[in-house]
């Protein structure tokens, strides 16, 4: 897989048109504005809210259970006694996996990314803001990690600490701690260069709360975009490693590791075989549509 | 470097091997790499298969020829073999004449006692580490060597044993004359291999291919490569093999996956099966938990339905109920648990044991190890009908196989493991299993299982060199670990194979080792 | 300049130094033996530790990290465990081969991601844009390898026009750019390969070319009544910069991160060689690949960032 980082790699910063945030009163209300009236990222936004609540509520609406096996339904096509869209190598039904593999599949997207933001974020806006031998140390080690490609640094790690759920989400927050620390110091430092806050300083508001009122309303934007246009690499990722045997480990239903399983019996029924790269593609769409609108809707360059 | 090199060599020639009558054979291998040509070859025993029998030969060969019966030992570098009438310990072994190493240089007794070094003795100074640790299996009861003529040897084993000639089968012989002119750099030495096998190397793309053509002056003059050119290929991933055959780009494929073979056939590729010395096996823990009880061990056997696992590998299985396949000469009439969901409830109850919490320690790939995600959970489902509760730990092949060389102690939670053995020769087939002086890390008696009436049953056999009583006694061992219920047996590969059709000659032998000398490649 | 390039060329140094400890320290936290491939499944605890003491696996892992450190500053990365051979040997064949798939999968990401890009930046909101747009994220969305499965289904088995695997009838060493004998087996994975380049490029390129036209410049260009097309060169001459650092990451990217495309390849690259080196836990193999991938990553960027300014004066470094 090619280093899909690389798309957001010019680090954020704001549009000389736009001022911070934190002068414009109701920057919130317009992104909203902004959000409410952009039909595509709505539509993306409501597959993915659907993505989501498939998962949530797999229990409620998966039609049989994803472990039930039954040798003698194996590999059926779609439609096969209510097996809508036909069964895998076990016979166990593929819409019904394919849900539950949604759980794991948003776990490994969603998790290591909130994670790396916070860890990443407040690595940042504590080096941007102090800055000096602090900000030097923070971002070197960074930057050492940065200095891997990151499907390299995630193989590498994940071949190092074994597969597993765990390890994955481990490995993938690993990799993602330093290019979110990297956004988080690059708009804190812009930020702090700026007027207001030296004026805020010179009207006595202490460091916490600078950092509270200005620096984190205008490092949240930039981070939150990041971090949202990271869901997908993350989902990518996580079923690459799984596909190369250094993921989620079976009979957990993992869309990577069901592609990687039915690979074998993509001859018996091509169209079955397919759904799980179906499923990882549509997903990865969703989430990088509404990441595009929710960036255009904050009006960040990045 | 190697871009400026592929750059520069536009102009040349692109290289086409000669066509003559015997065409080229293109293997795609299940290996991961190309096999060490260094003598004994990684990679398992498709090392052995490809690489190892056919650059080198051993004193002891298997005879691949027929395929309607198991393979077993038969004359190789040397002639003939006797156990020392006054000294159970000294196997006399007389050499074949007239053999030539692929160098040109003659074959002698000299050659074994330092091939002898170069695998067994640290102190040598051909003594090869990554060879000592390949041969040390089969090396285990060697003591020492010596040289009584230039065509006779004797060994001496550390203790009485019956079965050396097939511990010696697997100890391959390589040049001391190419050893020494390479001033044993073994880099060097797996770029000019030179054995006396049936074929010559002939160039090397690492970790792409390998090449062999044929050693006409084979001292086996039946065996002389039939084809022009044998081309090996690491091909690890099944989906990528069949791909492979499919578009015409190899004509023989190892192991295609067994839902691929309906495809394979409609394309009019040949489909080759046959039993081999290989099981799918659970080897037990019997220090901790509820293997530990023998109606534990037997209810897991009758809470198997093979033949669902047969259906779930298309047929390419044959059911497992015993440690060996029943063609082995010594299978006997072993204690069959034939599926029988009530006796295991019934078994699993007289125990004490319900639910009957498990561990099974398995691997996501691996050598021999067929398709083990779905067949383990196969194998859990049937488990869970009868009252089992089975958690599975899957991990990766080398994991596994730490766990397995580990033992039970460094493992005490693990119930069982699910490691696919070679079962070829008395030794690998039956005894490590259940000695207890093959005690884990020591041996492959994983479980530490120890039962004084087998001890003395293995003792019997190493002692005893007459071919017919020792027969005997070691179907009375299989027997022994059916009725003991000492694995849970599951079920014997039958070693597909895909070939295109113009691929002629090939005899599957019931072994892993193969011989492809009598095969040739249509037009 | 020159101090300013000094400068980041030094910088390099201390990041390469990090580099190699996390190569060292990833491959120990690793469970299972180094090993492991030369140890056959049954071997027993005396052989294995005969074994490591032969290879000088036994040292303590701090020593162990300064010898190999000391071998790898003179150029020595030891030799492969499995094979024998030299680690740099195993490792610049095989980057040779992926550099080969990304010298093809870059220029066609560029060509095609380019005018793509470049056509929808013309007509921003018009629906070529969105349909760029729409492509683009396709792009950057396919799980490739799977393309890769798929694409071998359709090419290989069912019609029989490409081949599935590999380098061609003679390998790595026999391949011949301009035979299509060979040459046909570098189209799968090359599209295959191109697909994410192509999606981000047509993106970069967009975003580019739309924010340029907005700049003075242009309406400056188009008062002095240049044609349309004379405009849009314009444009596209001074987006250019931007465009070319972008490939020039990717092609960096590209040589460590192909991993899963070679594996459903075979393509004897080395992402191929760094997961057959995890499979087998061939340490030497190992650390050398993630080290010497990961050092041309760092040279990747810090080349693109030296040229940036060259190439285009409005950016000035202190």
């Amino acid at each position: 897989m090619t280093d899909i980082l690389t798309l957001r790699e010019p680090v954020a910063t704001f549009t000389e048109e736009t001022p911070p945030a934190s002068i414009v009163r109701g920057y919130w209300q317009s992104v909203f504005y902004r959000l409410r009236h952009d039909p595509i990222t709505l539509g993306f936004g409501a597959i993915v809210a659907l993505i989501v609540l498939a998962a949530v509520a797999a229990p409620l609406i998966a039609p049989f259970d994803p472990y039930a096996q039954s040798i003698i339904a194996r590999l059926k096509p779609f439609g096969w006694r209510d097996h809508l869209l036909g069964t895998d190598e076990l016979g166990r039904d593929m819409l019904s996996r394919l849900i539950y593999g949604g759980r794991v599949s948003l776990l490994m997207g969603v998790v290591p990314v909130v994670i790396a933001a916070m860890i990443g974020g407040i690595l940042g806006v504590v080096g941007g803001f102090v800055g000096g031998r602090v900000n030097t140390a923070i971002m070197r080690t960074m930057d050492v990690f940065y200095a891997f490609p990151s499907v390299l640094l995630a193989v590498a790690i994940a071949g190092a600490m074994g597969g597993g759920i765990g390890n994955g989400m481990l490995t993938l927050t690993l990799v993602f701690v330093p290019p979110m620390c990297r956004v988080a110091e690059t708009a804190t430092t812009q930020i702090r260069a700026l007027d207001f806050i030296e004026a805020a300083r010179a009207s006595g508001a202490g460091t916490l709360t600078i950092i509270r009122y200005h620096v984190l309303g205008n490092v949240l934007g930039p981070v939150l975009i990041y971090a949202s246009s990271l869901v997908s690499v993350s989902i990518l990722l996580a079923s690459g490693l799984s596909f190369l045997g250094l993921g989620v480990r079976p009979p957990i239903p993992d869309w990577g590791l069901m592609l990687s399983t039915l690979r074998q019996s993509i001859y018996v029924v091509p169209l079955v075989c397919a759904l799980p790269g179906v499923a990882i593609f549509i997903t990865s769409i969703c989430f990088n549509l509404v990441s595009d609108g929710l960036r255009a809707a904050m009006d960040v360059r990045m | 470097m190697g871009l400026a090199a592929l750059i520069l060599g536009l102009s040349a020639a692109a290289e086409q091997p000669a066509q003559a009558g015997g065409g080229t054979l293109n293997i795609a291998m299940t290996a991961g790499d190309l096999p060490a040509m260094t003598g004994n070859p990684d990679q398992g025993f498709e090392g052995y298969r490809f690489v190892g029998y056919n650059l080198y030969d051993s004193l002891v060969l298997w005879d691949l020829s027929k395929a309607d019966k198991p393979s077993d030992i038969k004359p190789g570098l040397a002639t003939d073999w006797q156990v020392d009438k006054a000294d159970p310990k000294r196997w006399i072994f007389k050499l074949r004449h007239g053999v030539k190493w692929h160098d040109g240089c003659g074959f002698s007794a000299d050659d074994v006692v330092w091939n002898l070094g170069y695998s067994a003795d640290p102190k040598s100074p051909q003594f090869n580490p990554a060879q000592f640790a390949q041969a040390r299996s089969y090396l285990g009861n060697f003591a020492s060597v010596e040289k009584l003529d230039d065509y006779t040897v004797a060994f001496t084993t550390k203790v009485p044993d019956s079965l050396f000639p097939y511990e010696i089968s697997y100890v391959l012989m390589i040049s001391p004359c190419r050893a020494k002119e390479l001033k044993y750099n073994w880099v060097q030495y797996a770029l000019h291999p030179s054995g006396t096998g049936p074929y010559r190397f002939a160039r090397m793309v690492p970790h792409q291919r390998l090449e062999f053509v044929p050693n006409t002056g084979y001292w086996d003059k039946t065996r002389i490569p039939q084809q022009d050119r044998l081309v090996l290929i690491p091909m690890p991933e099944a989906a990528t093999r069949t791909a492979a055959l499919l578009a015409g780009q190899v004509n023989w494929i190892e192991a295609p996956s067994p839902d691929a073979i309906d495809r394979l056939k409609a394309a009019g590729m040949q489909i080759i099966t046959n039993p081999y010395p290989h099981n799918w096996t659970y080897q037990l823990n019997f220090v901790k938990g509820p293997f530990t009880d023998k109606r534990v061990r037997q209810a897991a056997n009758y809470a198997l339905n093979r033949s669902d696992m047969k259906e779930l590998l298309n047929g390419m299985m044959l059911e497992g109920y015993s440690t060996v396949p029943p063609s082995t000469p010594y299978y006997g009439h072993p204690l069959i648990y034939r599926y029988d969901p009530a006796k295991a409830k019934a078994l699993l109850k007289a125990a004490g044991c319900l639910p009957c919490k498990v561990t099974f320690a398995i691997s996501t790939s691996g050598s021999g190890q067929m398709q083990p995600l779905p067949m383990n959970e196969l194998v859990k489902a049937q488990m869970e009908a009868v009252g089992f509760q089975v958690s599975l730990d899957a991990m990766d092949w080398n994991a596994l196989l730490e766990v397995t060389r580990a033992g039970v102690d460094k493992n005490p939670d693990i119930s069982a493991i699910n490691v696919s053995r070679q079962t070829q020769d008395p030794f690998n087939a039956l005894i490590r299993h259940v000695w207890t002086k093959q005690w884990a890390p020591k041996g492959s008696n994983w479980g530490h299982y120890s039962n004084p009436d087998v001890d003395r049953l293995v003792e019997q056999i190493y002692n005893t060199f007459d071919p017919q009583k020792r027969l005997a006694l070691l179907t009375r061992l299989n027997e022994k670990m059916n009725e003991e219920a000492v694995m849970i047996f599951v079920a014997h590969d039958l070693n597909p194979r895909a070939l295109s059709p113009q691929v002629h000659g090939f005899v599957q032998a019931q072994s892993w080792f193969q011989d492809l000398t009598p095969v040739t490649v249509g037009p | 300049m020159i101090r300013y390039i000094l400068r980041r060329i030094l910088y390099a140094v201390p990041i390469a130094f990090g580099v190699s400890i996390v190569c060292f320290a990833l491959v120990y936290i690793a469970p299972g033996d180094p090993l492991e491939t030369v140890l056959p499944p049954d071997a027993t605890a005396a052989t294995i530790a005969i074994v490591k003491h032969a290879y000088g696996f036994d040292k303590p892992l701090p020593v162990q990290y300064l010898i190999w450190l000391g071998h790898v500053v003179t150029g020595n990365f030891g030799t492969s465990i499995a094979t024998g051979r030299p680690v740099i040997l195993e490792v610049s064949d095989a980057l040779a081969n992926t550099a080969l798939l990304a010298l093809f999968a870059v220029p066609l990401a560029f060509v095609i991601g380019g005018t793509m890009g470049a056509v929808a930046g013309s007509f921003p909101g018009r629906w070529i844009d969105r349909a760029v747009t729409g492509i683009a994220v396709a792009g950057v969305s396919v799980p490739n390898y799977w393309l890769g499965i798929v694409l071998v289904i359709f090419f290989s088995v069912q019609y029989m026009l490409l081949p599935a695997t590999g380098m061609g009838p003679n390998g790595s060493t026999g391949f011949r750019l301009l035979q299509w004998n060979s040459a046909r087996f570098l189209v799968l994975p090359v599209i295959t390969l191109a697909m994410i380049p192509i999606g981000i490029l047509a993106r970069t390129t967009r975003a580019a070319v739309a924010e340029m036209r907005n700049q003075d410049f242009v309406q400056t260009l188009r008062a002095k009544g240049l044609s349309e097309w004379a405009v849009t060169r314009h444009v596209l001459k001074n987006a250019l910069p931007q465009i070319l650092a972008v490939m020039g990451l990717q092609f960096g990217y590209l040589l460590g991160g192909s991993i899963l495309v070679e594996t459903v390849f075979t393509w004897p690259g080395s992402g191929f060689l760094l997961s057959k080196a995890i499979i087998n836990r061939d340490v030497p193999v190992l650390q050398g690949t993630i080290l010497i991938l990961s050092l041309i990553f760092v040279a990747t960027n810090l080349v693109v960032d030296l040229l940036q300014p060259l190439i285009d004066p409005r950016i000035r470094r202190g």
